[in-house]
């Protein structure tokens, strides 16, 4: 009998061991490209980086007014939005609660191609003025919106769903008797709206800013192609003028510093949010709206719909109606199953190692892996393209001192473009499942030790069951996300490689964004069956 | 794990050929790589291709040296073919047939122009007389006569940046730095846009010139912008500038062959193919660029604004790469975005 013991708990830490081995390795793992940044930086000129410092203020600038603008617009897009279908009936109140979450499948910089190439001299805007009112010189009926103007549109029309999707999964858990109450007090909706409803839902918010602010401090795509210097522009500039990759990376840790404040915003949020969350005690409670309210309401979202989501879209199908010819040129049965290949394989890796990993951190609770992966959610804060170089550079580290050729299999390869994705997308599964897991009572685990479970049964008989139905809804979000990504596709992909985002890149860069229409087109047509299969895992992902 | 070898199998066989050429480019040009069909009916030799950005597939070269597959870097803009050779990623051309194609000024040991742009001005004949205009050089964009007058895109444009060089080459520093203050100040607008904005922008009468590279005007004139970019584009004329001195500023695309390429041979045949007048014809007609061997014209389109100008044969476009880095830090003190 006491053998019998002593080797289960031989066992036991054994397996601990065994666990701890490998939730550490995939952590140090994650963490690859934060460390590259970091040494790069450390071996730069600073002399040369504080000379070049004034214009680091006129950069800093550009990016502060950019943050600044998209966040108060994406605040009314997204909160006044998600407050008017959640707490009002009007015409079309259930359509748009799931369709406002459609302008996801929209990435910033295809949304800018299109409001530019609408809004340019003789384009697209100036013919249908031209054609359908027969106005001699349309351009001037156009508006000459500023580059920076262009980029808080773009950025905000497609930034907005994260407000729209937090508020509402927020507020649909608010409490009925609350909002009695503020009626009782004869509170008018826009008091309730001020006074109980956005205090109430204020984590759920902050959480919706943070996303956005990091969203819009690592954009470049929509930045450069309106032509305003920003952070990011600069790391760019920096590498790519000045051929200085190492002061690149210290431009690119100082980024990533900002990142995480906003970052860290979101998680002491995340974290009050459970205090606020009040339980949902009555599910049918709308105003009914009439007349012209409800008329304004709809428009309101109507109009929110139309410009993120039926705009972008539209002109898209409109192109590759016109310009057929462009579908000759793409190998579409290709495109869709490298596409398809890359989701599936790069979702099973991230999925099975953040599983691994929080579950490692859950049973062991050790200080030094929570540290650790608390730092592995940096790879979504770094550029795609630092990330790329950082893998390029290990693998050729690694190669050089051991002596061993792992470039060929890693640099230029199937293998090498997942691991990139990998390093991006890893946090946003780890964090999914991290924030599911605190959500599981410790009591239940000791439980179900004393009952003989091991860890493992623990988890498939205790954990599995209960996160298993968020997998699905992980996996689409590394899928949209990887439908969108750009640079690290450019960078390391094979030879004769392509996805829709590098396909649409290389006509855009050709100028044709015509041509680039029919990939971005598919890019958005799967995003949104992804969102649409998925939406009612949207609001569920804070209950 | 034997799933995992059988997946790493399946992907590396994809790229496994042994009669092949691996080229490396930052030419996005669909029609490119129809010609390279061409190139594989012709000869048999497969090319794989990657684009991207410059700086990434230079690091990616570099980086991984001895197992990098590629054989052919093609680059958009002389500068950064000098970056490539000063790194060390090219070895020398010794293919005679090769460098008796290619003006001595478009070519170095290392690397080989394919094709030549012109970045020239476009006026609006309805606001500006060609007459006053005729004698226009680079030098007297920043005339004060022409305040608020001048679209171009934003500074960090590597055409716009040879350009500079090539006026730090001719001019040197001091000259320059005062050409852009007085540049920046006719600015009619903040730079934003691709080069077929700014001639957008003149046909619109918003600005009296845009500068810009020819082939932007043909891809408007060709209608593949849709008819109103057709009709603007016959609202607007070019200049070329500099016919009185060293004549109009010309960038190259060229390539080059890797210092560790696998298949050199097929290399060098790939590159003696793009210069035969067939692969010339078939680039010139389709990217509206200017052919770099003298036996092939341009396209009808690019004919049409006039081939029969002064080219500037005598700066050679090696001194864009010496320049570069000075030219946008020059083009960002004076405040050109």
């Amino acid at each position: 009998m006491e053998l019998k013991k002593l080797k289960s708990s031989y066992n036991f830490l054994n397996t601990s061991k065994t666990l701890y081995a490998i939730v550490l390795s995939i952590s140090i793992f994650t963490i690859i490209p934060l460390c590259s940044i970091i040494i790069n930086s450390m071996t730069t000129d600073y002399t040369y980086a504080i000379s070049e410092f004034k214009w680091f203020f006129e950069f800093l600038k550009n990016s502060l007014i950019i943050l600044f603008w998209v966040i108060i617009l994406t605040f009314i897009f997204g909160v006044l939005s998600a407050y008017l279908v959640t707490f009002f009936d009007f015409p079309g109140a259930n359509f748009f609660g799931y369709a406002l979450i459609l302008s996801f499948a929209i990435p910033p910089y295809i949304f800018g191609y299109s409001l530019s190439a609408f809004l340019e001299n003789f384009g697209l805007g100036y013919s249908l003025l031209s054609n359908f009112f027969g106005l001699h010189d349309a351009n001037i009926f156009l508006p000459d919106l500023s580059p920076l103007t262009y980029c808080i549109l773009s950025l905000s029309f497609t930034l907005y769903g994260y407000l729209f999707l937090l508020s509402k999964t927020s507020f649909l858990n608010q409490s009925a008797n609350l909002l009695d109450l503020s009626k009782s007090l004869g509170f008018s909706s826009l008091k309730q709206l001020f006074y109980v409803v956005i205090p109430c839902a204020r984590p759920a918010i902050f959480v919706g800013i943070s996303l956005v602010a990091m969203e819009t401090l690592a954009d470049f795509g929509t930045v450069s192609y309106f032509g305003v210097s920003t952070f990011t522009t600069e790391i760019y500039n920096t590498w790519f003028v000045f051929d200085d990759l190492k002061k690149s990376n210290l431009l690119s840790l100082i980024l990533l510093i900002f990142i995480l404040f906003f970052f860290v915003i979101e998680n002491i949020s995340r974290k009050n949010s459970k205090f606020h969350q009040l339980k949902n005690d009555s599910s049918n409670y709308k105003k009914k709206l009439t007349g012209a309210s409800a008329f304004a309401a709809f428009l309101f979202c109507f109009i929110l719909f139309f410009i993120s989501f039926i705009f972008p879209f539209s002109q898209m199908i409109f192109w590759s109606y016109k310009f057929p010819e462009y579908f000759e040129s793409l190998n579409l049965l290709k495109l869709n199953l490298n596409t398809f290949i890359l989701i599936f394989f790069t979702s099973l890796l991230i999925i099975f190692f953040s599983f691994t990993a929080n579950f490692g951190n859950r049973v062991l609770k050790s200080k030094l892996l929570g540290f650790l992966s608390t730092l592995s959610i940096s790879g979504y804060a770094i550029p795609g393209i630092i990330i790329s170089v950082s893998i390029i550079s290990f693998f050729s580290i690694i190669s050089n001192y051991f002596n061993i050729n792992l470039k060929s299999v890693f640099i230029g390869t199937f293998l090498g473009l997942i691991i990139g994705y990998f390093f991006r997308f890893y946090s946003i599964s780890f964090n999914s499942i991290k924030s599911n897991y605190l959500k599981i009572n410790y009591s239940i685990d000791e439980s179900a030790y004393l009952i003989g479970f091991n860890k493992f049964t623990m988890f498939s008989k205790v954990h599995w069951p209960i996160l298993k139905k968020n997998v699905f809804f992980i996996f689409v979000l590394i899928a949209i996300e990887i439908l969108k990504e750009l640079p690290i596709t450019l960078i390391l992909r094979p030879f004769n490689f392509d996805t829709f985002s590098s396909k649409a890149y290389q006509f855009a860069s050709q100028d044709l964004i015509e041509a680039a229409s029919i990939p971005s087109m598919f890019l958005i047509f799967w995003s949104s069956i992804l969102i649409l299969i998925s939406y009612k895992y949207f609001f569920e992902i804070k209950k | 794990m034997s799933f995992l070898s059988i997946f790493i199998l399946f992907f590396s066989l994809q790229t496994l050929s042994a009669n092949e050429v691996n080229l490396f480019t930052t030419r996005h040009y669909e029609s490119d790589l129809k010609l390279y069909n061409e190139f594989s009916e012709q000869t048999g030799i497969k090319v794989n291709v990657i684009s991207g950005k410059s700086k990434p597939l230079e690091k990616r070269i570099i980086e991984e040296g001895r197992s990098c597959e590629g054989d052919v870097f093609f680059l958009a803009d002389a500068g950064r073919l000098v970056s490539a050779q000063e790194k060390g990623l090219f070895k020398r051309i010794g293919s005679l047939s090769i460098k008796k194609k290619v003006p001595k000024q478009f070519r170095s040991s290392h690397w080989v122009g394919i094709t030549k742009r012109a970045r020239i001005i476009f006026f609006n004949p309805e606001f500006t007389k060609y007459e006053d205009i005729k004698d226009l050089s680079y030098d007297d964009l920043s005339n004060p006569q022409y305040r608020n007058s001048i679209a171009i895109r934003q500074s960090n444009n590597v055409y716009n940046q040879s350009l500079v060089s090539s006026i730090i080459e001719n001019k040197g520093l001091n000259f320059t730095k005062n050409w852009l203050n007085g540049l920046v100040k006719n600015f009619s607008r903040q730079p934003t846009g691709n080069d077929r904005a700014q001639i957008l922008s003149v046909a619109a009468g918003e600005s009296k010139f845009a500068i810009a590279n020819t082939y932007y005007y043909a891809l408007m004139a060709s209608g593949q912008k849709g008819e109103g970019q057709k009709k603007a584009s016959e609202k607007v004329k070019p200049l070329f500038p500099n016919q009185n001195n060293r004549g109009t500023h010309m960038n190259i695309s060229g390539v080059g062959i890797l210092t560790h390429s696998p298949n050199t041979e097929n290399a060098i045949k790939f590159i003696e193919f793009l210069l035969t007048s067939k692969a010339q014809k078939h680039i010139v007609n389709n990217t509206y660029e200017y052919p770099i061997i003298d036996a092939v014209q341009p396209s009808e389109l690019i004919q049409k604004l006039g081939s029969n100008f002064k080219q500037d044969n005598t700066t050679n476009v090696l001194s864009y790469g010496k320049w570069q880095k000075k030219a946008f830090e020059l083009m960002r003190q004076a405040k050109w975005n």
